[in-house]
């Protein structure tokens, strides 16, 4: 029971962000200098809000985890990563940031449920942004590692404390706390991706950077892959 | 007036720099530059975020009330986590204003306490 309401405590925090960001961008467009100044914030209200709807989606599906109905299935992982870097991209931009795609292996298909997957690299990303110093990039790299595709989101800004980092070592992000925690966030995101690669079979992990973190998730490669791969 | 906004959420503090507009402004992500700018010039006043990535904004307000010139300065702490604003003045702060309860008038009415 206390570790559900704590649940609910960080989620309601977590959501409590872009709740008040939309607050102020609305009390804003007052202050607008011109038509262009009123776009700007209201595609900033936009995205502001599409982040905040993905997260209680992304909650929405935790609680349908358990039932299974997340179908496992062949998903080429380049493809879902193009379609979350150029959802991102623009973001990134506005705040300064870039976003760099390596793709250092073949064009694999991973066994892994596509949807999941998505969010798995949004929120890693994401968090990238928000960690990163300005004018910095993070870096999406895929690569093989021991038979599985690996996915790393390096992020270069303050590095990951040290007890923090221990705490992720020690396996899965069990619950939005201060292990998944960097400052002004509840590693909500990061819980999310845990949660989401543990329900594909995939390893989720860290790794400490002096500038920065890296964040990764390990899938298993498809069966169906040799036909795909190039 | 010279007014630094100490804020790691960009947004944020993009839109508390339109309230200031007759202000003249700059805007900082972190207390180590913050403190760096000031060894320049001191502000009039300072909004300050809490949560920050490295030291964090109390670190910022025992770091400017060890000076002379930088402890008379106000601050008004803005962040989305309750503060106490008990024993704060001590420090040199003004109001506390939660995140979720601020307003472009509350923005206003700090710059009047100068």
């Amino acid at each position: 029971m206390e570790s559900e309401v704590n649940g609910i405590l960080v989620a309601a925090h977590e959501l409590k962000a872009p709740l008040c960001l939309l607050k102020q961008l609305a009390f804003s467009m007052d202050f607008a200098t011109d038509a262009e100044d009123l776009r700007k914030i209201q595609n900033q209200m936009i995205g502001v809000s599409d982040r905040a709807l993905r997260q209680v989606q992304d909650l929405t599906k935790i609680a349908r985890l358990d039932d299974g109905l997340f179908e496992m299935e062949p998903v080429a992982v380049r493809a879902v990563c193009d379609e979350v870097t150029a959802e991102l991209r623009k973001l990134f931009w506005f705040n300064h940031r870039n976003l760099e795609i390596e793709y250092r292996n073949k064009n694999r298909l991973v066994f892994a449920n596509r949807e999941l997957l998505y969010s798995v690299i949004y929120n890693f990303c994401l968090n990238a942004m928000h960690y990163s110093d300005e004018e910095t990039r993070s870096e999406l790299t895929l690569s093989d590692k021991d038979g599985k595709v690996r996915l790393d989101v390096r992020d270069f800004g303050p590095a990951l404390p040290m007890d923090v980092w221990k705490s992720l070592k020690k396996g899965w992000v069990t619950k939005p706390t201060s292990i998944a925690m960097r400052p002004g966030s509840s590693g909500l995101g990061l819980y999310i991706a845990s949660k989401f690669s543990q329900y594909m079979n995939a390893n989720v992990g860290a790794v400490r950077h002096r500038d920065g973190t890296s964040f990764f998730v390990e899938l298993m490669p498809s069966k169906q892959a040799s036909l795909f791969e190039c | 007036m010279l007014v630094y906004i100490v804020d790691d959420d960009e947004l944020f503090a993009e839109c508390l720099e339109r309230y200031l507009s007759d202000c003249e402004v700059r805007r900082f992500t972190n207390v180590i530059d913050t403190i760096n700018e000031m060894n320049d010039e001191v502000p009039d006043m300072i909004f300050l975020d809490v949560l920050l990535d490295g030291p964090d904004g109390f670190t910022l307000l025992n770091e400017m009330a060890s000076y002379s010139d930088t402890g008379k300065v106000p601050i008004v702490i803005v962040s989305s986590i309750e503060i106490s604003p008990v024993g704060l003045e001590n420090y040199g702060v003004v109001a506390v204003i939660n995140k979720a309860e601020l307003t472009p008038e509350s923005v206003r009415k700090c710059l009047d306490k100068i």
